[in-house]
């Protein structure tokens, strides 16, 4: 064969052969790496998704001070169990113990008072009396039988304003014990304290962002899951669902339905950034769970999944919510 | 005939050689410049290639990976609604500055993955473990962060420097596709991604999402689409958005185009021209064939059999010689070289056109060609 006798037929096989092993063995194109935990998906064929946290089955109750005040006691530690009207804070009431004190001094000389005015009454009214019981009225002038009644009466009304002088005296009194009663702050219900976000010596006032504690009951915990407003259709009442906690898909807790918020909401943001952001608006669904054997704490992020009958519902072609003016 | 052929076309050897050569040369040139240029595509399209997930899901206006239109955070939980999708986890992208110890800064890709799952992670990892990244201010980066922020003295696990005036450690060092703006990348949580970021009012900037096994991907991907409103693309899809954008949007594509047109052009003139004069020196060879009684058909396939046989000769070499520049130029990734199968096939085919344009010129001659000439 006269083509086998050249070298550069030689040269252009070693060429295809050589470009051949490269490109086979160049990396192909490796499948996507294994995940570290199974990403969470829905065991139903077709869901609603939704994002969720754990909460307290009652809502937690954010605990605020009547007034604002200094805090002089804290009487409760986080996990601690409480009963109805049991006192959680105590705040500054130096200034109504001495108000109080001043009050409750007011009563005596007031009672004092009374006393007196009934002495003098009883003088006036003996000495009327004997006025009166004279046979011969030529013996007492009529002059002074008329002084006397009226100064009887006179001191009859002074003394109704005595009294009233002594209730106005017992109810100032009551004022101050009852508004002093009311710088200890109480259980409004019986539950655990989850969070103590207060110290004796700080300075409470009402409407802050962070309440002074937090109470709640973490016997019973219930999943509140966050339906973007555009799938809102989508939700069936009654359906079941699970939910996964955060970085642990393998284990699914399974969810019965409670009830729907009637009332969207806008979502926040829970990215752990102290500026809140509000974004979409989202249907509030409440599931309660029974207590898996792993633990699972109040405030927990979960991923929930809803299930959905058939795929007759389905959204209308929704427009980019971010578009909207 | 055939033995014939070969003949005449080996036996002269300063003409084969040059023929040969400007086959090789032209064959080589567009190898190595059209595998340039689609090193260059894949460098560009390595946002996405380098996670290798089925679905991307973003704004359906978006342009190419890096440009990137925030959504709504909850959109996460609309793709999971949507029947077919197997799972779909967030992905934060945006831009950084890192600053170093010693003062100096660099831009940086800040990549953030889910939590719990790591989807979009660096398939391979030089140093470290990925699982570190869920320990506090840890971050990892790839092995561009260190060849372009100062070297493996400077960027090595442990060191702790600053993206947006927050601490991040190294706890890896990732093996990645080059990005083709030579920006390095940063690997954080999508939690510590967003606290890095600066703020916005939305931080999600992809879902990332894989269809179920028994589903098709692009239907899955046209039900997202149609059920969110947003824009739902395959891997392939995206990255052939993000190739179409970097052609439109830079010379690249003109620039290679060129080179590679020219190289076809040179090449088809040479061969044409020397082939053309192969023929016409030895025309009295081939009229004494024509009077010895073969047809123009036979002559014909004599000389397409001569172009061919140099044409496939000169291809191997020429690609052989291609293949050896990118293997010795482009070993360690610095330079995008990207040889392959469809290129090749493209090669050969444009070379076959040269050839058979070269031959047929030949075959024009020829066919004109009086057998009396042989008497001249």
């Amino acid at each position: 064969m006269i083509v086998l006798t050249r070298l550069s037929v030689w040269a252009s096989l070693v060429g295809l052969l050589f470009t051949t092993w490269i490109l086979m063995a160049a990396k192909k194109q490796e499948p996507m790496p294994t995940p570290i935990e199974p990403p969470p998906t829905s065991p139903y064929a077709t869901t609603v998704a939704a994002s969720g946290i754990i909460e307290a089955e009652n809502e937690n109750v954010r605990i605020a001070p009547p007034a604002a005040g200094l805090i002089t006691k804290v009487f409760v530690k986080v996990g601690d169990q409480v009963d109805l009207d049991a006192p959680l804070l105590q705040l500054d009431d130096r200034e109504l113990r001495a108000q109080l004190a001043v009050r409750q001094a007011a009563i005596a000389p007031a009672e004092a008072r009374i006393e007196e005015q009934r002495n003098r009454l009883e003088d006036l009214q003996v000495q009327y009396k004997r006025l009166q019981a004279v046979h011969d009225r030529r013996a007492v002038s009529e002059d002074d039988v008329k002084r006397t009644w009226y100064a009887m009466e006179a001191n009859q009304r002074v003394l109704v304003r005595n009294e009233a002088d002594l209730i106005q005296a017992v109810a100032q009194r009551d004022e101050t014990k009852i508004l002093l009663e009311r710088l200890t702050v109480r259980a409004p219900r019986s539950g655990t304290v989850l969070q103590v976000n207060v110290r004796a010596g700080e300075y409470a006032t009402p409407g802050a962002a962070e309440a002074l504690l937090l109470l709640g009951e973490t016997h019973r915990l219930q999943v509140r899951a966050d339906v973007d407003e555009v799938n809102a259709p989508l939700v069936q009442a009654g359906n079941p669902g699970v939910a996964y906690l955060k970085g642990s898909t393998k284990q699914a807790i399974p969810l019965t339905f409670a009830r729907i918020e009637p009332y969207i909401v806008p979502k926040k943001s829970l990215t752990g950034d102290n500026t809140e952001r509000v974004d979409t608006r989202v249907l509030q669904i409440i599931y309660h769970f029974a207590r898996p054997p792993f633990p699972v704490y109040a405030g927990q992020q979960v991923d929930v999944f809803i299930k959905r009958d058939g795929g007759a519902a389905t959204p209308p072609p929704a427009q980019e919510p971010g578009k909207a003016p | 005939m055939n033995y014939v052929a070969l003949k005449m076309l080996f036996g002269d050897r300063a003409k084969y050689l040059m023929l040969l050569c400007g086959l090789t040369f032209c064959v080589m040139l567009i190898v190595q410049q059209g595998s340039i240029f689609w090193g260059l595509m894949i460098w560009s399209e390595s946002g996405i290639s380098n996670l290798n997930v089925q679905i991307w899901v973003t704004d359906p206006n978006i342009s190419q990976v890096a440009e990137v239109k925030p959504i709504a955070p909850t959109t996460v939980e609309r793709v999971r609604s949507v029947p077919g999708v197997e799972w779909a986890v967030p992905l934060y992208r945006g831009v950084g500055r890192a600053r170093l110890a010693n003062g100096e800064y660099h831009q940086i890709t800040l990549m953030g993955l889910d939590a719990s799952t790591l989807i979009g992670r660096p398939a391979h990892m030089e140093e470290g473990r990925i699982e570190d990244l869920r320990t506090p201010d840890a971050v990892v980066v790839d092995q561009w962060a260190v060849e372009r922020m100062g070297g493996p003295e400077v960027i090595k696990v442990g060191t702790i420097f600053e993206i947006n005036d927050r601490k991040a450690r190294i706890v890896g060092i990732a093996h990645v596709q080059k990005d083709f703006q030579n920006i390095p990348s940063v690997y954080a949580t999508f939690e510590r991604a967003t606290a890095y970021a600066p703020p916005e009012r939305r931080l999600l900037s992809y879902v990332l999402a894989k269809a179920r096994d028994n589903e098709p991907v692009e239907a899955v991907t046209e039900r997202i689409a149609e059920q969110t409103g947003l824009g739902a693309f395959t891997q392939e899809e995206f990255g052939w958005k993000t190739i179409v954008w970097v052609l439109k949007n830079t010379g690249i594509g003109i620039n290679f185009g060129t080179t590679i047109l020219l190289g076809f052009i040179v090449g088809m003139a040479i061969a044409g021209q020397t082939f053309y004069l192969f023929t016409v020196e030895n025309l009295k060879q081939f009229g004494a064939l024509k009077a010895m009684g073969a047809s123009t058909f036979a002559l014909a396939r004599m000389i397409i059999l001569q172009a061919f046989t140099v044409g496939i000769i000169g291809f191997g070499i020429g690609i052989g010689l291609a293949t050896l520049f990118g293997t010795l130029a482009a070993s360690k990734g610095q330079l995008p070289f990207s040889e392959t199968w469809p290129l090749l096939w493209i090669v050969f085919g444009s070379l076959l056109a040269i050839c058979t344009f070269s031959a047929s010129i030949s075959i024009i001659k020829l066919a004109k060609l009086e057998p009396a000439i042989v008497f001249r």
